[in-house]
């Protein structure tokens, strides 16, 4: 095989390559925000055995590498259940499942923030346990966990590095494939590299410009 | 009326409420002295459900707190300001006042908003009905509690050591407004330690001591050598607290 010097179809690769990871990271990012949140409002509600068994889960997901969980959806699950994954798919699951039990950490770290005494005025002016979560306890529990969701959301996005070793041709893919032509290591992981920070830079500016938003009402605490 | 009847409260060892009786009518104002612990807040917390009764029954204009189905009924009938305020700091002191008769009453949103204004208004918030809780000193914050309350048109006025949490200034602010309400005609049970304020408004005191309801006397009576007073336990309460 004959080395050669980069083209500027390159430029066009490396766009794929990092639309494929942004494409992913927001799919994901989409699913486990909704499944995250919906696992926390069930343990709102204390729903039981439910609430136990999500816990659980959450532990789960949260302590064990994100490259097990992947290689135990791509390969475990065709052996075990007989069911064939395409890589996108593994990648799919185990990133949203991943990323929503953080979600329902975070979530329920900031529900529980909420004070009880504002609880109790609303339950005793006749809100419902449903109201009381939309109009009282959600809005704060969002504005506590705004933070560490924009954290966990930037980490997400590295995150997705990972899938490329199940053959999906992401932006971290793309660099290795470039690599083994070019060999030039140095000039192909900097560029990717700095392409990975664009995107986390955009998502943490989008995500401070929310916080600063949903947080507007204690901005006067202690003055 | 809300009735009170033989309600009895534990929790663990300790009997917080042993069978306590009370009668309110519409119209009246009923304030219910006793030291710190003698279950005057409990008594609140049990007639508006916030605590699970141990024994006895409370009913609010016949509907019982005890069950479920009555509460909702029970808890549209009575309004309740509490020590401590619990307001929703994410929302302005307008949009704390409107949240219960918007989602619980099912008002419109602009004439909820219309009436929460004229309540602040009637408590001297006009000009802060667009602050949030933060930015309230604690006087303006209780008055903010009270127009929540009053939002909800309440038949009884439940009032949770209110003025507790505040310095005498605002003590005056909040007991000012308290006074023109009890004119008004505005049932309330009225927990306090403000005896002197307590004497000025109410019809009837009780008085709660180590969760029994040792008297029940009109205002004036309560305070005479004949009535409140031959009981020596309430003398000794009134002598310290005057005291002070």
């Amino acid at each position: 095989m004959r080395y050669t010097e980069f083209t500027s179809y390159d430029l066009i690769l490396l766009a794929q390559g990092l639309g494929v990871s942004v494409g992913l990271f927001l799919a994901t990012s989409a699913i486990g925000l909704a499944l995250g949140t919906l696992w926390a409002v069930a343990r709102f509600y204390r729903v039981p055995v439910l609430s136990q068994a999500l816990t659980l889960l959450a532990e789960l997901l949260k302590n064990s590498p994100v490259l097990v969980q992947l290689f135990l959806v791509f390969f475990g699950l065709p052996a075990f259940a007989r069911i064939n994954v395409t890589p996108v798919e593994a990648a799919l699951i185990t990133l949203s499942l991943n990323t929503a039990a953080f979600v329902f950490v975070i979530a329920v770290s900031g529900i529980e923030a909420v004070g009880r005494d504002q609880i109790e005025a609303a339950r005793v002016f006749g809100l419902t346990r449903w109201q009381v979560l939309r109009r009282v306890v959600g809005p704060q529990a969002v504005a506590f966990g705004i933070g560490p969701l924009i954290a966990l959301l930037v980490n997400q996005l590295q995150v997705t590095s990972l899938i490329s070793v199940i053959g999906i041709t992401d932006l971290t893919k793309v660099g290795n494939i470039l690599n083994l032509r070019t060999l030039k290591p140095f000039v192909v992981w900097s560029v990717v590299g700095l392409l990975y920070y664009g995107a986390a830079k955009l998502v943490a500016h989008l995500g401070a410009r929310l916080e600063t938003r949903l947080r507007a009402y204690n901005s006067w605490r202690g003055l | 009326m809300l009735t009170v009847e033989n309600v009895r409260k534990v929790f663990g060892a300790a009997t917080v409420l042993g069978g306590v009786d009370l009668a309110i009518r519409p119209g009246e104002v009923v304030s219910v002295l006793g030291t710190s612990g003698s279950g005057k807040s409990t008594l609140i917390r049990c007639i508006n459900g916030l605590e699970r009764l141990d024994g006895g029954r409370i009913t609010v204009d016949g509907f019982d707190v005890s069950k479920p189905k009555e509460l909702a009924e029970a808890r549209k009938r009575s309004g309740t300001v509490f020590q401590l305020f619990n307001l929703y700091p994410h929302m302005t002191a307008v949009e704390n006042v409107m949240l219960a008769p918007v989602e619980v009453l099912k008002r419109p949103r602009l004439e909820a908003e219309a009436k929460a204004r004229e309540i602040l208004a009637s408590v001297g918030l006009a000009p802060r009905a667009d602050a949030y809780p933060a930015q309230l000193s604690g006087g303006q914050r209780q008055r903010v509690g009270l127009a929540r309350a009053l939002a909800m048109e309440p038949r009884y006025l439940l009032l949770d050591e209110v003025t507790s949490a505040l310095d005498p200034e605002m003590t005056a602010e909040v007991l000012a407004i308290l006074a023109e309400l009890a004119k008004t005609g505005t049932t309330m049970l009225f927990v306090t330690h403000e005896i002197e304020f307590a004497r000025r408004i109410s019809d009837r005191i009780v008085f709660l001591d180590a969760g029994r309801l040792l008297v029940d006397l009109p205002a004036a009576e309560f305070f005479s050598p004949a009535g409140g007073l031959a009981n020596p336990r309430i003398a000794q309460f009134l002598s310290k607290m005057h005291r002070d």
